[in-house]
């Protein structure tokens, strides 16, 4: 056994192109329906795991997929704001309590998820290094976002501007990160976090600039007077919160009036989300609400549809090989029907010579194999690619 | 439909109960402070961290005192824009409750506004409102009110407790406005300087016609200041004006020499170093009717 083992490896080696490529052939098949299944079994409880945890939401009314999506994996999609008013009168139902989301800004294609402190103790995300965020201008990074930038607490963050040709539009802002998440495997790695104010500085809606009672540029103020001072666009705007300008920085308007993306709301009980629900459905409240569970749920239903077409290509795929493999063996033979003979004719049996090919297909099978494991092991790092790229 | 319903809710124990701990309550100023204690008394974990050496309208937290804040199961705020502070800093929207959230509509804007021309939403102002409410002891009682009902609600196995706590302050303050409508009466057609623009809601409740100006009560005023003052009088024919403290002697001796005497109303904005909310406001009372 052990000589036709030898002569087995001998041959395989001999013929080393061939071999190679009936072992990746081979491994890739086996791999597919795998690795599939894993990435769709495991986006599955991924993001039901995601949206289980995560109560209910509030958003204008439009599309519940794009609302939970934005509010639970912070993609951009074009979801109409609600103000942050409601935030208050959620609260004061004594239902329960509102979290605010605000996700519309990227910083290096990473999304800038405005909320308050409350969303780290609900989601029990806990700072690895720094400190959680106490000012305006601060942000605290998913382990995702560190690694793959390789920034830590005391380095800087952009925001990306939204437009390059609105000079007097949304300004760039650097934050300053003060912590970094620990791993959650789940999209709060790959977010930065700020406080809802400082998305409002980044959209425009509060700034800082310069003392316009002290400065006497005509360039600058326009008209002044006791009571009102009227400053140009020129006015230098600062594009960094530090606790020199932390003073300076302010917002216009009545902030109640503010904009958010959307709201989760964590009901004190069953029966408090089910009052919540029924006031939206009552029309009491203008806005939507929904458990993102069903929401999930049914774009899964989508994804499952076509994995069992796939399930299909993969079979016939798989037969097709089987038969291919038959057939190269079959070929094989023929091929080296002057080598078996030769064998034959020195002694040895025809056991003999099916124990020689037998072990050639079997190490070609577990090369295969350890092919088909390894991909399936490296599938395991990209699901969270496949959510973004496929599922939402 | 069932599941559906079923399915929404992940009850959360979460900030909702209070388990067996105090509810940690910090305020922005030391009237809520006060209003707070008297309600919430020995119920609650009420602590003040603002130093005694500031004004809290424009006081700022530090690292440890930011931290207090963050950590509190409520913070009740004054509104009406008090404390600035609060839209630089990161807390936890659901623990904070706006004490002036029933009466916003009555809140007196500020005529001081800069303008300017930037940004997406173009040419904006930025105006302010009046912030010692509680100066109108109406208004601090409906303040009151919201932290009283507040407390009810984090607190129900004590509410009635609560109650009766909030009745007697309910009471006092009562009481204190009927006198000081009472004795405001005496200055129905005089004008009154304020040495500071902090009376607005003082002028409004108690029927006081009140004109600013910005002194300082232990900084001797510039000769603008002083200018800003002769012309008011001249204008207005005043002999009273209010200060948040006692003016220095100089300051004093000035005023004299213009025919303005002093009265001290407090507005307590910060704790005192003697007394509480309450009798200070009396002293404010005595020595208004002196």
């Amino acid at each position: 056994m052990k000589q036709s083992f030898y002569l087995a490896v001998k041959y395989l080696m001999f013929y080393k192109f061939r071999t190679l490529v009936l072992t990746i052939s081979i491994g890739l098949i086996l791999f597919l329906p795998l690795g599939l299944e894993k990435l769709i079994s495991e986006s599955e409880s991924q993001m039901l795991e995601r949206a289980d945890a995560t109560p209910l939401v509030i958003g204008a009314k439009g599309s519940s997929t794009d609302l939970v999506i934005n509010t639970l994996y912070f993609e951009k999609n074009k979801i109409e704001p609600i103000h942050l008013g409601l935030i208050d009168t959620l609260n004061n139902m004594d239902l329960g309590y509102a979290i605010p989301m605000l996700s519309a800004f990227k910083a290096r294609d990473f999304p800038i998820v405005g909320t308050d402190l409350d969303y780290f103790s609900f989601r029990n995300l806990s700072i690895a290094t720094g400190r959680n965020l106490q000012l305006v201008g601060e942000c605290v990074i998913g382990s995702e976002v560190a690694n793959q930038l390789d920034l830590s607490v005391g380095d800087h963050l952009v925001s990306s501007p939204e437009n390059f040709i609105d000079l007097a539009g949304v300004y760039p802002l650097k934050m300053n990160i003060v912590g970094v998440l620990g791993p959650a495997n789940n999209p709060d790695d790959y977010a930065v976090f700020t406080d809802l104010k400082t998305n409002w500085i980044i959209m425009g809606l509060g700034h800082g600039h310069q003392d316009l009672q002290s400065i006497n540029d005509p360039s600058l103020v326009l008209k002044k007077d006791s009571t009102k001072v009227t400053a140009s666009a020129k006015v230098f705007m600062y594009n960094e919160i530090n606790t020199k300008n932390l003073d300076d920085f302010h917002f216009h308007g009545t902030m109640s009036d503010y904009p958010i993306s959307s709201a989760l709301f964590i009901p004190k009980d069953v029966k408090s989300g089910i009052i919540l629900r029924g006031r939206f459905e009552s029309k009491e409240l203008k806005e939507q609400i929904i458990v993102p569970s069903v929401v999930v749920e049914n774009l899964l239903q989508t994804i499952f549809r076509i994995k069992k077409i796939f399930d299909m290509v993969f079979a016939l795929v798989g037969l097709a090989t089987l038969i291919i493999i038959l057939l190269i063996v079959i070929l094989t033979l023929r091929l080296r029907k002057d080598e078996l003979f030769t064998m034959f004719t020195i002694g040895s049996s025809k056991y003999k010579t099916i124990e020689i090919i037998g072990f050639e297909l079997l190490i070609i099978l577990s090369l295969s194999l350890s092919i088909a494991l390894v991909f399936y092991w490296i599938t395991g790092f990209y699901i969270e690619t496949f959510i973004r790229q496929f599922i939402i | 439909m069932v599941f559906v319903l079923f399915s929404c809710a992940k009850p959360t124990e979460k900030k909702i109960s209070i388990q067996n701990e105090k509810l940690k309550v910090l305020t922005v100023n030391y009237p809520l402070f006060y209003f707070a204690e008297r309600i919430g008394g020995e119920l609650i974990d009420l602590n003040y961290v603002i130093p005694d050496d500031v004004d809290p309208a424009f006081w700022s937290p530090d690292e440890a005192a930011l931290s207090q804040y963050q950590k509190a199961d409520i913070i009740f705020k004054n509104g009406a824009d008090y404390a600035k502070w609060m839209n630089s800093v990161s807390l936890p929207s659901s623990r904070i409750i706006n004490t002036a959230s029933s009466f916003e509509k009555d809140l007196l804007k500020l005529n001081n506004t800069t303008s300017h021309n930037h940004g997406p939403e173009g040419e904006h102002e930025h105006d302010g409102k009046a912030f010692t409410v509680w100066l109108d002891l109406e208004l601090a009682l409906k303040q009151a009110e919201i932290i009283r009902a507040q407390l009810v609600k984090k607190i129900p196995g004590e509410s009635a407790l609560i109650d009766q706590n909030f009745e007697k302050l309910k009471q006092d303050l009562l009481s204190l406005h009927k006198e000081l409508l009472d004795a405001t009466k005496t200055y129905d057609n005089q004008v009154i300087i304020g040495s500071h623009p902090v009376y607005q809601y003082l002028s409004r409740a108690y029927n006081l016609s009140l004109k600013s100006v910005h002194f300082e009560p232990n900084e001797y005023p510039s000769v603008k200041q002083w200018e800003n003052l002769n012309n008011l009088i001249k204008e207005n024919e005043s002999s009273i004006m209010l200060w948040e403290d006692e003016p220095s002697p100089q300051i004093q001796i000035e005023l004299d020499k213009i025919g303005i005497s002093s009265v001290v109303f407090k507005p307590c904005g910060n704790q005192p170093s003697e007394g509480d909310f309450l009798s200070i406001m009396h002293n404010n009372l005595n020595n208004i009717k002196n």
